[in-house]
């Protein structure tokens, strides 16, 4: 099995609503996917599924070769949220250790301060995270999602609500990670960007994959008709 | 079934209604056909569940959540009728409503339990978390039954209860309006519960088929 | 293993830093032995009342029901909880976690409480305290299992403060069953009767595993 991330048929159903309806999707090892669509087409499910944080009603994910069920996958994915996940009366090195026990690293302290001296974040290692700006915890959470060093790593919106120099220097880490070979899903709204950050990229519309496209065929102008649902007009 | 049930019903008003008044304790007695009768659907009530939720847990289809709702729902009815029967018996024989006897203690924290089970139905957003909830907090609430009934026979009073109904402790010409009681009592619990499973399941038929797929959210949590 | 670990000392460190659990649970369980002072009025004053163990066990439970119930929203502030939900393995090892720090914290606060109990109804403590000890922590044991399952359900639900406690209150009968015959044992200075360990016992081998296994439903979504 070639691909890193594979999905199968599926259905987040979350009582009477339906979110994903039947979602199949794979990302080859070492590729960038960005899963596009407008608010409430059912993108953060998506991740979420894909994670194994949500179970699908329906249908099968399995994570480089793993299946998600079980729970084996998890030690080979690292998700980035829309909250931080990090604990804000810890320091940001101290949250990264947490988290490496949880994830059985064998040596998390010294993990955590080679990930903190890669992404320039020495200065705060000691600084208990509640203090810290947006733009600083996002960059500790997402070493905080590498702390086990996953092929995998899952990112749900990590530009929002950051300024132009903290959307660089992410943009930036993410071309870095996708360098080491590991495999990217994002969700975003930067439609712009996709290009730059991903080789394909799916769109989303109620709970459907309704357009995809892969490089060199990306085209931020098509993305964003699809998008905008105007996607049979456009091509 | 509903016809076997009606049919049953008749019987068994008629039954109780011809069967010999008690010498000592008068009409009042006549609660016996009807509450211990109740029993089965009160404790079978939350076996239901359990085995429905279990199912779930292990298998993932609704179905089996709905038949762990119809339980529920069905279980604390039958609770209920025996915890209010019960104190009027009580009254009327051993002269007051309440007696923290072993056997009645047991049922009301089997009716808490159920109350807490629908409560955590009905306070959450429903879906498929809720019923993995419900079925953990079924499978306590099941446990919880030979638990508790461990702690009664280990430290509280004897009970005031008679003894298991055994072969002859019943007055001439009671005996078979209480067999009746039992049988009737019994089917009405199925039949209720497989209705009441019936209603959940065409529900949610109906609820899929109105969803037009144009309302999502997106917030899982 | 490394992952009860790593929960209890993260919990720990973070308690140390912040001090709202613990505190929250001390006023207020301080506050319940003294509101039992007016509650009892006409008592003789050189001597514990009658149901000293039994209100004793009131402010562990109250107590019990505020620390669990912070355990989890602490966990949602950031959604740190879906870190949880991640660590690979079984999930039954966050439960263990979890249920280490509650048992830990709450700990505090009972040696705390009874030392208060002890001298505002004179009771001699430091005889009693090595039975005590062991009866509170076994009882305990019970509710932080239990306890932390519930809680990571309720906290998933509206009203969860509410919830919590209608969820745990009909579960902690077997175990406040034990725990109060105990601790009646322990402060009168007698052997604690064996029925009581023993039923303290059963009872928390039986909510660990449930719990251990359940938890492995309550995190998804």
């Amino acid at each position: 099995m070639s691909a890193a991330v594979s999905a199968r048929g599926l259905v987040k159903r979350f009582g009477a609503l339906t979110a994903l309806r039947g979602i199949d999707l794979d990302v080859e090892r070492g590729g960038a996917l960005a899963v596009l669509g407008r608010n409430g087409a059912g993108k953060s499910t998506l991740l979420r599924v894909l994670s194994g944080l949500a179970r699908p009603s329906a249908g099968e994910v399995s994570i480089e070769g793993l299946p998600q069920r079980g729970g084996a996958a998890r030690r080979v994915l690292g998700f980035v949220g829309h909250a931080t996940m990090l604990y804000a009366e810890l320091t940001a090195r101290e949250n990264l250790v947490f988290t490496g026990r949880l994830l059985g690293v064998d040596d998390p302290g010294e993990r955590a301060d080679h990930l903190l001296e890669e992404d320039g974040l020495t200065e705060v290692a000691h600084r208990r995270v509640g203090g810290l700006s947006r733009g600083t915890c996002q960059r500790v959470a997402i070493a905080r999602a590498l702390v086990h060093d996953p092929q995998v790593v899952l990112l749900d919106e990590p530009f929002t609500g950051l300024d132009r120099r903290s959307a660089d220097r992410l943009g930036a880490r993410l071309g870095r990670l996708r360098t080491e070979g590991r495999t990217l899903v994002l969700v975003t709204h930067e439609i712009p960007q996709v290009p730059q950050l991903a080789e394909s990229a799916v769109v989303l519309e109620a709970g459907r994959i309704v357009h995809s496209a892969s490089a060199p065929d990306l085209d931020p102008r098509a993305l964003e008709h699809w998008v905008l649902g105007e996607g049979e007009r456009a091509s | 079934m509903g016809a076997v049930l009606a049919v049953l019903l008749v019987i068994y008003a008629w039954a109780v209604t011809n069967a010999p008044t008690d010498a000592v304790q008068g009409v009042i007695q006549k609660i016996l056909y009807v509450h211990p009768p109740l029993a089965y659907g009160a404790y079978l009530g939350f076996v239901v569940t359990a085995i429905g939720g279990s199912l779930y847990l292990w298998r993932g289809r609704e179905e089996y959540d709905r038949l762990a709702i119809a339980g529920a729902e069905v279980g604390v009815i039958f609770c209920t009728l025996m915890l209010v029967t019960g104190p009027i018996w009580a009254k009327g024989t051993w002269g007051r409503w309440w007696s923290w006897d072993p056997r009645l203690t047991l049922t009301l924290l089997i009716w808490f339990v159920y109350l807490a089970y629908i409560l955590l139905r009905s306070f959450s957003e429903g879906g498929e978390r809720t019923a993995r909830f419900a079925a953990v907090y079924g499978l306590v609430g099941v446990l919880l039954i030979p638990l508790n009934y461990y702690v009664i026979d280990l430290f509280e009073a004897r009970s005031i209860h008679p003894e298991n109904l055994e072969r002859g402790s019943l007055g001439e010409g009671m005996g078979w309006p209480f067999v009746v009681g039992n049988v009737t009592l019994f089917v009405a619990f199925l039949y209720l519960v497989l209705r009441r499973w019936e209603i959940e399941n065409l529900r949610a038929r109906w609820a899929r088929t109105t969803d037009d797929g144009e309302s999502l959210g997106e917030e899982g949590r | 293993m490394s992952i009860v670990w790593a929960i209890l000392r993260k919990d720990l460190v973070t308690e140390w830093r912040r001090r709202d659990r613990v505190a929250a649970m001390l006023v207020f369980s301080l506050l319940v032995v003294v509101v039992f002072h007016f509650a009892l009025p006409n008592r003789a004053t050189d001597q514990a009342p009658a149901g000293a163990p039994g209100l004793l066990w009131l402010a562990y439970v109250f107590a019990a029901l505020l620390g669990l119930n912070r355990a989890f929203a602490l966990e949602l502030e950031n959604d740190a909880l879906s870190a949880l939900a991640l660590a690979p393995g079984d999930r039954g090892w966050v439960f263990l976690g979890k249920a280490a720090s509650s048992f830990a914290l709450i700990g505090v606060v009972q040696a705390v409480t009874a030392a208060a109990f002890a001298l505002v109804f004179e009771i001699d403590l430091i005889a009693a305290a090595p039975r005590l000890a062991g009866v509170v922590a076994l009882g305990t044991l019970g509710i932080c299992s239990v306890g932390t399952l519930f809680s990571a359900m309720a906290i998933r639900t509206r009203f969860r403060e509410v919830l919590l406690p209608i969820l745990l209150l009909p579960a902690l009968f077997p175990i406040l069953a034990g725990a109060v015959r105990g601790t009646a044992a322990a402060l009168a200075g007698t052997p604690i009767p064996f029925e009581a360990i023993q039923l303290l016992i059963v009872v928390d081998g039986i909510y660990l595993i449930v719990s251990f296994l359940g938890f492995e439903y309550v995190l998804d979504e």
